[in-house]
């Protein structure tokens, strides 16, 4: 591992289990050397359990699939229907854990009722997006969502507004193997290609190596655990452990522009207005550019309080500048939202609600801080089956930056039937690669150094508590001047910031039980991921549909018709280049 | 509080599972189903609508005041 994974406090781990033989010895060598630690009980970490009880596991199979939202669901099944072992792997319940409990508009295109047809609606969506979106997966959508709707209706999807019964069902019917509530930290690379991962349960010391031919991250998105939205599990774990094997991951600049309601702010249930409890429904084309940039702008201008309106309605004489929104997707003067429109209000109008966050009352932002535009961050796809840059390796849904609507939100419920749609071509190339590989077990030495990555906050004696850092985290990244409203400035004073946590706090994560431990890897993945979101955005010296840069407000088309990948070469330094529009999919041969 | 009370426990761990952010353990004395992280809660309501006999209440206040954009 890398020299990030070293304790400052002494020697590097590595080292130390060779004194000591081992996570059990090391944790009871620093006891002995200092038990005065114990006598200042807010630096010391008050273990409740010790890593030696932990065992390990091993688990072999053909497609390992991590994540139990809708991608994740599509990926198992359909790589089981291609005729591979596949083995799933959720941090949280199958159903039930990510984004995917909360998303109740499905997105299908129907040929025969759409009044348009798939190649104006991707053109629409380049249009709002500013050409943003990778066409390729646009059209995906459109093409396959039917049928993926129409799979989840023989599910039972539709009959329940929760979802666990209904995603059981073809997985118990193909008798797929799941693993729930395992953490997985780390991917594993050898001979040029992915062969695995390995993680922990979050119910018993056990540390589990997942032995894979092909691997499909599902992992979701992420955000900086913030306050009413319900995100809050999602930390980018994927997009993190497929940068520190190599993997290219773009999109990091946009933003999701959802406010909160100023009054209980932290309760995402009651800023969804109670939605988690309707059944799920279908929602048709309507092509808009939304997502509360112009909101971002509106408070930082004026101040609060501030209220959600169509984007390019309710003009305010004393609010100039700000986001560009094409002529044709502003709404001032409009009729007033139809209780049958397709659109987010109709949907919620529907269902006798309020609305989703932001339709009524007083409002505060940075409720989803930290996540961008669903489907235009994760892992850089290297063509349509969600490859990405490190040999079998996939991913799908919100872990795959594959710009499926661009930058700005252009379609309602395309989120969740992206998932479904990106999981099932991937779940599928997935299974027809692996049939062409030979099994490469995760070696001795790369197992050795996984579990002692995945222990190491629990071997400190003393150390910093994750939920502190994530609290100084959300401080430096979440104000709306930092993240949505942004000057080069600024956003070299919060890198200073997070570039300290992420040299001198992260090494020195603590955790003293499982849940702990799970939070101190959850908050160095959002600590990388503030890095490359501050990075994108000082690099990105224009402004178009999430980023907004207040020093350049303009859409630059001459030298940003591209998107912006991030990797890390073998020094371990982040690095970033521009991908032209134009060049997609075939940047990686050229 | 957000998650406030589980009153009436069964101890079928269906919110533990349901728990996107691990916020409900078993104590395993009782085998029922205790509040272990209430500062984790992202008040979501999972638990609740999964829980089988209508054990568990919620409030949307949070412990701690939030970090927002702008106030």
């Amino acid at each position: 591992m890398s020299d990030k994974n070293q304790d400052k406090h002494g020697v590097s781990r590595r080292q130390f289990m060779g004194i000591t033989g081992g996570v059990m010895g090391a944790a009871l060598g620093a006891y002995a050397l200092g038990s005065h630690f114990f006598d200042q009980p807010p630096e010391v970490n008050h273990r409740t359990l010790e890593s030696s009880r932990f065992t390990t596991e091993n688990q072999t199979t053909d497609v390992l699939v991590i994540g139990g939202g809708m991608a994740g669901l599509f990926a198992a099944v359909k790589a089981h229907d291609a005729g591979a072992r596949v083995t799933m792997v959720s941090k949280g319940r199958l159903g039930s854990s990510g984004l995917t409990p909360f998303a109740k508009g499905i997105f299908s295109y129907n040929p025969k009722t759409s009044k348009m047809t798939i190649d104006d609606f991707v053109k629409q969506v380049s249009e709002s997006s500013l050409n943003t979106n990778n066409p390729v997966f646009t059209r995906q959508l459109a093409e396959h969502s039917q049928d993926r709707v129409n799979e989840l209706k023989s599910w039972g999807f539709f009959d329940s507004p929760l979802y666990n019964e209904s995603f059981m069902r073809p997985i118990n019917e193909r008798q797929i193997p799941l693993h729930e509530r395992i953490m997985i930290t780390q991917l594993v690379k050898q001979d040029g290609r992915v062969v695995g991962a390995s993680g922990f349960s979050l119910d018993e010391p056990k540390i589990i190596h997942f032995h894979a031919k092909t691997v499909v991250l599902c992992t979701g998105s992420g955000g900086f655990k913030p306050n009413g939205f319900p995100v809050c599990d999602l930390t980018h774990d994927g997009s993190i452990m497929a940068y520190k094997i190599g993997a290219k991951i773009t999109g990091k600049e946009w933003n999701d522009g959802h406010p909160g309601s100023a009054k209980n702010s932290g309760s995402s249930y009651d800023n969804w207005h109670g939605q988690v409890e309707e059944k799920p429904s279908v929602t048709g084309v309507e092509v808009h550019h939304d997502l509360g940039m112009d909101l971002n702008y509106q408070a930082y201008r004026l101040g609060g309080p501030v209220k959600m309106v169509p984007p390019g309605a309710g003009d305010n004489p004393d609010l100039t500048g700000g986001p560009f929104i094409p002529e044709k997707f502003k709404r001032a003067g409009g009729p007033p939202p139809q209780p049958q429109s397709n659109g987010l209000r109709g949907l919620f109008q529907k269902n006798q609600h309020q609305g989703p966050p932001g339709m009524g009352g007083e409002q505060v932002g940075g409720s989803s801080a930290g996540m961008a535009i669903h489907k235009s961050e994760g892992l850089v796809p290297i063509n349509e089956t969600g490859l990405s840059t490190i040999p079998g390796l996939y991913a799908a849904g919100d872990a795959l930056g594959s710009h499926m609507v661009g930058g700005i939100y252009t379609q309602i419920g395309s989120s969740l039937a992206g998932s479904a749609v990106q999981g099932a071509i991937a779940g599928e190339a997935a299974a027809i690669q692996s049939q062409q590989l030979s099994s490469l077990p995760i070696s001795a030495e790369n197992q050795q150094s996984n579990e002692q990555y995945i222990l190491a906050p629990l071997a400190r004696e003393r150390g910093y508590s994750p939920a502190w850092v994530t609290q100084v985290l959300q401080g430096i990244m979440i104000p709306n001047f930092v993240l949505y409203i942004k000057k080069e400035r600024m956003l070299q004073a919060a890198l200073a910031y997070i570039e300290e946590l992420r040299d001198h706090h992260v090494p020195m994560l603590k955790a003293e039980d499982l849940h702990k431990l799970r939070i101190a890897h959850e908050t160095e993945n959002m600590i990388i991921t503030a890095e490359m979101k501050l990075k994108a955005s000082i690099m990105r010296k224009e402004s178009r549909c999430s980023h907004y840069r207040l020093d350049y407000p303009e859409v630059d088309r001459k030298n940003w018709d591209a998107w912006l990948n991030i990797w890390q070469d073998e020094q371990g330094n982040m690095q970033f280049e521009k991908q032209p529009f134009s060049l997609w999919p075939h940047f990686v041969s050229a | 509080m957000p998650i406030h009370q589980i009153s009436g426990c069964i101890g079928c761990e269906s919110c533990i599972k349901s728990c996107p952010t691990d916020v409900i353990k078993l104590d395993k004395k009782t085998q029922k189903a205790v509040i272990a992280y209430p500062e984790d809660c992202q008040i979501c309501h999972l638990c609740r609508l999964y829980c089988p006999v209508g054990a568990i209440t919620i409030t949307p206040e949070k412990s701690i005041p939030v970090m927002v954009s702008w106030r």
